[in-house]
């Protein structure tokens, strides 16, 4: 996506323009983790120096942040007629730090949640999030580049690339136009352009983990079957804990619970994320369950992100952020697996 | 919504167990207060000396280890209309579960040596083994928020099912890292959660407190450490703990010994 104005930004400047931001708004970004350093996570930052501009990447996208983990939706009371209260929280915030896999996974979930019936909840929060992207290094679990997702700049405002002493910033909208005015910026010159540009060639030459074939044979396999024996072989290590789902950006699955008041008058409804990945998911009333079996419940995760998703969006579920492989406890890799499955599909011809 | 025709009587009863889970619920403060206010205690060893013989909740820890529980919890069936077991002993046996891997007699002689013979013991059952229960709460001790929630469901009458979810699923909706990371082993994939995964929100690994899901994959933490493909963190996390695939099992069935109960010739050495 072409920027609509480019600018450049000094590294005192920006932590000026973060503290200036922080006056008026909730800023949440990377931070690294109090208990074990070289870990980060999507947090409020309080000062400018909380910000991680280095971090590799988090265990939770910053979809916790637009669709939280146990999200508060109504409070109700037993009254006739019942009164219900929607949960509304309108405060604006920014959200910094967004390496363009997570942005990917944001857009996703914009075109998810889109889809009728629209999901209000979502929107509203999108409507509250200012994004300032930021572009990134990766590290051995990252595949971006194998679902087109290295360079994706949709849905940020601001989007920057480090560059020697700042960043380059790339205006993107109107409220990130707006945002930049806090700050002392001057005009980007051919030098930090190409600077940037060295940084993204750098980026997509140092990716290592690759799918071996385009998403559209990928999808193609997985419609055809025949993979029983990478399914069941994959699910004999596999725990089924849930973790691949619940630390991906772009899995939106959720249950609902219903909390009373302790003076049983009322309560309170939340909604929170599930995963396919759990036994239970797939079970109906009556106790059948259609993907009773752990290997089916694998096979789900794979037929979601590059099949069914992908068929009925035109866009891969799965942003290459590696965040599956990472927070597996069994070291179950989504690019090894899927390239087990291509090598296990070229041997039945 | 008060479906009691009055006020229900609640009663707390232990069996073998530290009557922890009984003690923990005082840490629930002031909302103990808010609670308490649909019912009349009348018994509750841990807090009041007053004892009713009757009742109609029944809050019921610990575990079955002798022939006069047996007895004595099917008293307390017959009076309360809702029992509850309380706590992983009275749910699923917990650590008394671990004297079911000796034959009774062999065990009374080693620890009693010839003063065995007076005493009564049977392999450690969970409540529920013995008689109908209503409702069951794991934890060791119960989870404050857990134990609140159960005790609304029971006053408005509504079904309680313990969670079939692992603890990873808690540790991330927490956004906690992961303890692998820091090169622990952890028995959170396999075990229920309920406790919002209290114990590595404070850095420390999930002991399984709470009892196994369903379909817990007990050959994968082998696999994965000892398998054709060694997960890198844990590797580190057997080389650092110097653990063998079969220790790693055994630790699984520190709170998981109900599978074996009444078998008591079996060996426990966590193959099961």
């Amino acid at each position: 996506m072409t920027p609509r104005g480019i600018q450049i930004i000094s590294g005192p400047d920006f932590n000026m323009f973060l503290e200036a931001i922080m006056a008026v708004q909730t800023v949440i970004g990377p931070r690294e983790r109090g208990d074990q350093p070289g870990y980060y996570l999507f947090s409020r930052l309080q000062r400018a120096e909380d910000f991680a501009p280095g971090y590799k990447t988090t265990t939770l996208p910053p979809k916790k942040i637009l669709a939280s983990p146990k999200e508060k939706l109504f409070s109700f009371t037993f009254d006739k007629p019942p009164r219900l209260r929607l949960h509304v929280d309108a405060s604006p915030f920014v959200l910094l730090g967004v390496h363009p896999c997570d942005l990917a996974g944001i857009d996703a979930l914009d075109h998810a949640y889109a889809h009728p019936p629209a999901e209000m909840r979502w929107s509203a929060n999108r409507k509250r999030a200012t994004i300032i992207g930021l572009d990134c290094q990766p590290d051995a679990y990252c595949f971006c580049s194998s679902v087109g997702t290295d360079a994706a700049r949709i849905p940020c405002d601001l989007f920057l690339t480090p560059i020697d002493h700042g960043y380059l910033a790339e205006i993107h909208s109107d409220r990130g136009r707006q945002l930049l005015q806090k700050a002392n910026t001057s005009n980007a010159g051919e030098e930090e352009l190409a600077a940037a540009k060295r940084w993204r060639q750098q980026k997509v030459e140092r990716i290592r983990a690759k799918f071996d074939a385009p998403l559209e044979r990928i999808a193609d396999i997985l419609e055809t079957g025949g993979l029983t024996p990478t399914w069941k072989e994959t699910a004999k290590r596999c725990y089924s804990c849930g973790s691949c789902n619940t630390a991906c950006p772009t899995c939106f699955c959720f249950d609902m619970i219903d909390e009373l008041d302790p003076d049983l008058r009322g309560g309170t409804r939340y909604r929170t994320w599930d995963s396919c990945q759990l036994l239970d998911f797939a079970m109906v009333a009556g106790g059948h369950n259609f993907r009773g079996e752990r290997w089916q419940r694998v096979r789900h995760r794979w037929q979601r992100k590059f099949l069914y998703l992908f068929r009925q969006f035109g866009r891969p579920y799965c942003t290459g952020c590696g965040r599956c492989s990472r927070a597996c406890t069994v070291d179950i890799n989504i690019v090894d697996v899927t390239n087990q499955l291509i090598a296990a599909a070229k041997m039945e011809g | 919504m008060m479906p009691f025709a009055r006020k229900p009587r609640v009663a707390f009863f232990d069996f073998a167990c530290c009557e922890g889970c009984q003690l923990s619920i005082l840490e629930l403060d002031e909302k103990l207060f808010d609670l308490l206010a649909h019912v009349e205690v009348v018994a509750w060893r841990e807090v009041m000396s007053e004892i009713s013989e009757e009742y109609d909740i029944a809050f019921c820890e610990g575990s079955i280890t002798r022939q006069q529980d047996i007895e004595r919890i099917k008293t307390i069936r017959d009076k309360a209309e809702i029992v509850v077991s309380l706590g992983t002993c009275a749910s699923i046996s917990c650590h008394n579960a671990l004297k079911n891997k000796w034959a009774m007699n062999e065990l009374l002689a080693l620890v009693y040596s010839e003063y065995g013979e007076h005493i009564d013991t049977i392999p450690a059952r969970p409540i529920a083994d013995v008689v109908n229960v209503d409702y069951q709460i794991l934890g060791c001790p119960v989870s404050l928020p857990e134990f609140e929630t159960v005790f609304k469901r029971i006053l408005t009458r509504q079904a309680y099912t313990p969670s079939n979810q692992p603890v990873c699923v808690e540790c991330k909706r927490n956004d906690i890292l992961c303890v692998h990371e820091k090169g622990m082993v952890c028995l959170g994939p396999v075990t229920r959660c309920g406790c919002n995964a209290i114990c590595t929100a404070f850095g420390d690994a999930c002991r399984g407190c709470r009892g196994l899901i369903d379909d817990a994959n007990l050959e994968a933490p082998v696999r994965a450490l000892f398998g054709e493909k060694l997960h890198p963190i844990m590797a580190e996390v057997a080389r650092n703990n110097r653990l063998t695939g079969k220790e790693i099992i055994a630790r699984f069935s520190l709170y998981n010994n109900t599978g074996r109960v009444g078998k008591g010739e079996e060996s426990s050495d966590g193959t099961a």
